[in-house]
């Protein structure tokens, strides 16, 4: 005999502001099999649960619908309530009457009393076919990996590691370090940026426990939560680099020396076809390009390749191949940072026109001292003086055609790079911002910008409709200045765009691999942008840094130690308990035809050959009901959410 | 394609017959027959800040009157083409206009439906007559280096469709280059050419003229061709009195597209409308001084 409780959750005025509660009781307790119906103000508080826990004592309640909000928030809260009186957790039905009800309709109050009724009713009716069902245990395994080495892949890999636990690190350049490695200082506080990062890529060499695959990509992610198979591509470097001492002479003879665009310097300088990226690499080892190489292009590179001769180790292997490696992991750090939008995006600030249009990035490698002028401040273009430099922000941020989204790191970048302009060509050079609001948030930001605003940088506030580069290449924009209401003319000798953070060209692909959803802006999602910052949907999967949006590296550091931390929690474990919501075949049906094995993107479905069944593996299993949609024979069933269920709760409203 | 209707608006043909001239003249041969259709009226642009339906209502009315005749329509007037456009953008968006409009023009026999598309001069070159027929007419290429203008309204504003991008335009250029000649960038390629204050504000307008027109000098063009008959007017008729607002002389030979196409496609320049051009054309060593 199947005893039906039903509690309904005022959620403050959330619900009961516009759901009539004591209509929607009265109705719930005139449902078949309902024999206790109540309401509370909220369901999930202490109190709420023990209106549960001792009503189905008293009623003796077999099964338990509880209208509320979203599953998705408290459906473990009463699962675990439940437990406690003594239920099966999975004899718990939630009715969605927030979400789905009051906030939607909120203007319309008795259609959404209704519609609560309805969702009430056909939760009701569902309830009456669960199934107690048994969670299983299964082994979780202890190793982490971590892709992308930048500040917050590298900060999540010390973390893991310095817990004790084994981390496979995969960076797809030769080198760790990301975009910081790139910066000349940070701010607000004006440290070098290689300073503060160095020992850390220094650490994460050394670290026992750290595995470190450099120029090496994931290329398939298979398995589920504390149990994933990867494989990762590794990149043929064309050098062996257990005999590779970094010694650099190769680079040297290179007869491409000098005429390869270099990457690391945005451009701005240029490498051998064989190269580290950056001096302080990590491994420092070489790497031949192989779109520039003229031996991996064409077979032949002068009489013989001099690196080749040079290298007294023998480290050069034309004939390397890449190598596929598997891993198996327990959870996954995405850490994979961002890309800068192209500003020819916005076309109207002439960065094609002028070399001495620039954007911010390669501003760091000009004016760092590792950089290609080694700090030096000159103009591109012709190599004169500096005596005016402009920075234009938000270029394609808070652009309602281009980036909607703040970059939250352009205001500072440029209130910095003032800062070390004044510092370098001193009082004599003119410095504009042109900026939309300031933004500066983040703790000693503000007294930074007050630093500035109070020196002699022209702060505008407006953006230049566009850069004009006149046949001679001098720059000079026009800009309305809404603070003092003037329209301004500005001549530039070196205008330094800051563009927005665009998700990496191809995380995309990264999301499908790793089954996790990106939001409108195409950066990884959050599981719940404020309580799950760095959960993604896919469980075991975790975000940090840029990939998940724009941030600071203040920012991004704290989010990979919290991802890690979140790693620790599945890692740690020896067993983890799995949801039994997954497939079941009925044997009684199946024909074993296949069609299951191939639509299931966790392998998790296997034919018998005793049989000629089609089974389910439960640990695999996830429950994404990709097979329970494909079974041409109505063979494969979802546990708790069969076909007969949801029509019965259809049968309800209609 | 091959019949297109021919809505020609109230500039060229009251004014700037050139234009006219040269596409009668040069688009049959690229396989475009060229049809007139009696009954349509303006555009309805110039009172647009007026009476905003009212313009909505003329630009259906004349659709429709295409539509009735299943023709696609050619707009060589970038300010017919915009009003077009907007009017089926906003009657696309807003149902409820769409129907009250075609209640009026109900009284006519007229429906608009939406199912014809219509063109501007550059679009119909670049994207439909395309750019690989065209060279294939191409007799004598052009050895000039031809500053291109856009004008206003055909490239703007960018959220109703344009024929070309509003920030940087290209298939003018493309279309130049083609015929062989040379197009140079020049950041005062979307300046304005000063048409639409020259009634109340004749010395501003030619002040913007005449900037443009210099820029053009300096910067060692040949020529300047335009797309649109209010910037040709400008910067053609106009350009002496433009030379003595900005005080300077100023020789810049201003010719439509259509026109070089035309030369370059080998036509008898008598045909082609030049000399209605009153800037120094026969500065250009392709065009033939007798005509």
């Amino acid at each position: 005999m199947v005893k039906i409780g039903v509690f309904i959750c005022h959620c403050g005025t959330n619900i009961g502001g516009v759901v009539d509660i004591d209509e929607l009781v009265e109705f719930s307790s005139r449902l078949d099999d309902v024999v206790f119906a109540t309401d509370y103000k909220y369901m999930c508080s202490d109190p709420g649960a023990r209106v549960i826990k001792e009503a189905i004592e008293e009623h003796e309640l077999t099964r338990v619908v509880v209208t509320s909000c979203s599953p998705r928030m408290h459906e473990p809260t009463f699962q675990s309530v439940i437990e406690d009186a003594g239920l099966n957790r999975f004899c718990l039905e939630m009715a969605n009457i927030r979400e789905h009800c009051s906030w939607v309709h909120k203007d319309k109050k008795e259609e959404a009393t209704q519609k609560a009724k309805e969702l009430v009713a056909m939760a009701v009716r569902k309830s009456k076919t669960l199934e107690p069902l048994k969670s299983f245990q299964k082994e979780v395994v202890h190793d982490a990996l971590v892709i992308g080495a930048g500040i917050a892949g590298i900060q999540a890999s010390l973390d893991l590691a310095e817990a004790g636990k084994k981390v496979y690190l995969v960076e797809r350049e030769p080198s760790i370090g990301g975009r910081m490695a790139q910066l000349d200082k940070t701010f607000p506080t004006l440290d070098c940026s290689s300073c503060i990062l160095t020992p850390k890529m220094m650490d994460v060499a050394r670290h026992p426990n750290i595995e470190l695959l450099t120029y090496s990509e994931v290329t398939e992610v298979d398995g589920s939560v504390g149990d994933f198979d990867v494989k990762v591509k590794r990149k043929p470097a064309y050098v062996d680099w257990d005999k590779c001492n970094g010694c650099g002479e190769c680079a040297q003879v290179c007869r491409m020396k000098g005429r390869v665009e270099d990457e690391f310097n945005e451009g701005l300088g240029k490498r051998s076809a064989i190269y580290v990226p950056f001096q302080q690499a990590v491994p420092l080892k070489y790497t031949i390009d192989p779109n520039k190489c003229l031996m991996l292009l064409s077979g032949r590179c002068g009489e013989s390749p001099p690196c080749q001769d040079v290298c007294e180790l023998g480290a050069i292997d034309y004939e390397q191949e890449e190598e596929m490696m598997e891993l198996n992991v327990g959870s996954i750090i995405v850490a994979t940072g961002y890309d800068m939008m192209d500003p020819n995006g916005m076309y109207e600030y002439g960065y094609d026109h002028s070399p001495d249009i620039i954007t911010n990035l390669e501003f760091e490698r000009l004016i760092s001292s590792s950089g290609p002028t080694s700090g030096e401040i000159r103009r591109i273009s012709d190599g004169e003086e500096v005596k005016s430099v402009s920075f234009i922000l938000c270029v394609g941020s808070r652009d309602q055609d281009l980036q909607e989204y703040c970059c939250r790191i352009g205001c500072m970048s440029a209130l910095k790079h003032a800062y070390l302009l004044r510092d370098h060509l001193g009082d004599e050079v003119d410095l504009n911002i042109c900026y939309t609001d300031i933004r500066s948030f983040g703790k000693g930001y503000e007294e930074f910008y007050r630093r500035i605003r109070d020196g002699n940088t022209t702060l505008i506030r407006g953006r230049p409709s566009e850069i004009n580069v006149e046949k001679d290449g001098s720059i000079n924009f026009n800009v309305f200045d809404t603070m003092t209401q003037k329209l301004l003319q500005v001549n530039s000798d070196l205008v330094v765009l800051v563009p927005a953070l665009v998700p990496r060209k191809d995380s995309g692909e990264l999301s499908q691999i790793l089954r996790i959803s990106e939001g409108t802006d195409g950066f990884f999602l959050e599981s719940h942008p404020k309580l799950k910052p760095a959960d993604t949907a896919t469980d075991g999967v975790f975000i940090a840094g840029c990939c998940q949006g724009p941030k600071d590296i203040p920012d991004a550091v704290a989010q990979a130690s919290g991802a890690a931390s979140k790693a620790m929690g599945i890692i740690s474990r020896e067993e983890l308990e799995s949801d039994p919501m997954i497939a079941w075949v009925d044997e009684d049906i199946c024909v074993g035809c296949g069609v299951c094995i191939d639509v299931c993107p966790y392998s998790a479905r296997e034919l018998n050959e005793v049989t000629g069944i089609a089974e389910v593996d439960e640990i695999l299993c996830t429950g994404c009901g990709g097979c329970i949609a494909a079974c041409p024979s109505n063979a494969c069933i979802h546990k708790n959410m069969t076909k007969q269920q949801i029509l019965r709760m259809i049968d309800e409203v209609i | 394609m091959d019949k297109i209707g021919l809505y020609l608006g109230c500039l060229i043909p009251t004014e700037q017959y050139a234009y006219e001239m040269a596409l009668r003249e040069v688009l049959p041969d690229l396989g475009i027959e060229l049809v007139d259709v009696e009954g349509v009226a303006c555009c309805g642009a110039p009172l647009r800040h007026i009476n905003l339906s009212l313009t909505m209502y003329l630009s259906a009315r004349n659709m429709a009157i295409f539509e009735k005749e299943g023709l696609d329509i050619l707009a060589p007037c970038p300010y017919c083409h915009q009003a077009l456009s907007e009017a089926k953008h906003v009657m696309e968006n807003n149902p409820a206009l769409k129907a009250k409009i075609n209640s009026n023009l109900e009284t006519e026999g007229l429906t608009y439906k939406g199912t014809i598309k219509h063109y501007h001069v550059l679009d119909l070159l670049h994207d439909v007559i395309g750019i690989d027929n065209i060279k294939e007419h191409v007799e004598e290429p052009l050895d000039a280096n031809i500053a291109a203008h856009y004008g206003c309204h055909l490239i703007r504003p960018n959220d109703i469709p344009r024929p070309d991008d509003s920030e940087n335009p290209q298939k003018l250029e493309t279309l130049l280059k083609t015929i062989g000649a040379k197009s140079d960038y020049y950041k005062e390629k979307l300046d304005c050419c000063g048409a639409h204050i020259m009634v109340n504000e004749s010395e501003s307008a030619l002040t913007k003229t005449g900037q443009k027109l210099q820029a053009v000098e300096e910067q060692g063009f040949d020529a300047l061709t335009t797309l649109c008959p209010w910037g040709h007017r400008m910067f053609d008729a106009k350009q002496e009195d433009a030379a003595k607002v900005v005080g300077g002389s100023i020789d810049v030979p201003v010719l439509y597209y259509l026109q070089l196409l035309g030369i370059a496609m080998g036509k008898d320049q008598n045909t082609l409308g030049l000399t209605l051009n009153l800037s120094p054309t026969d500065k250009l060593s392709f065009i033939e001084e007798e005509i």
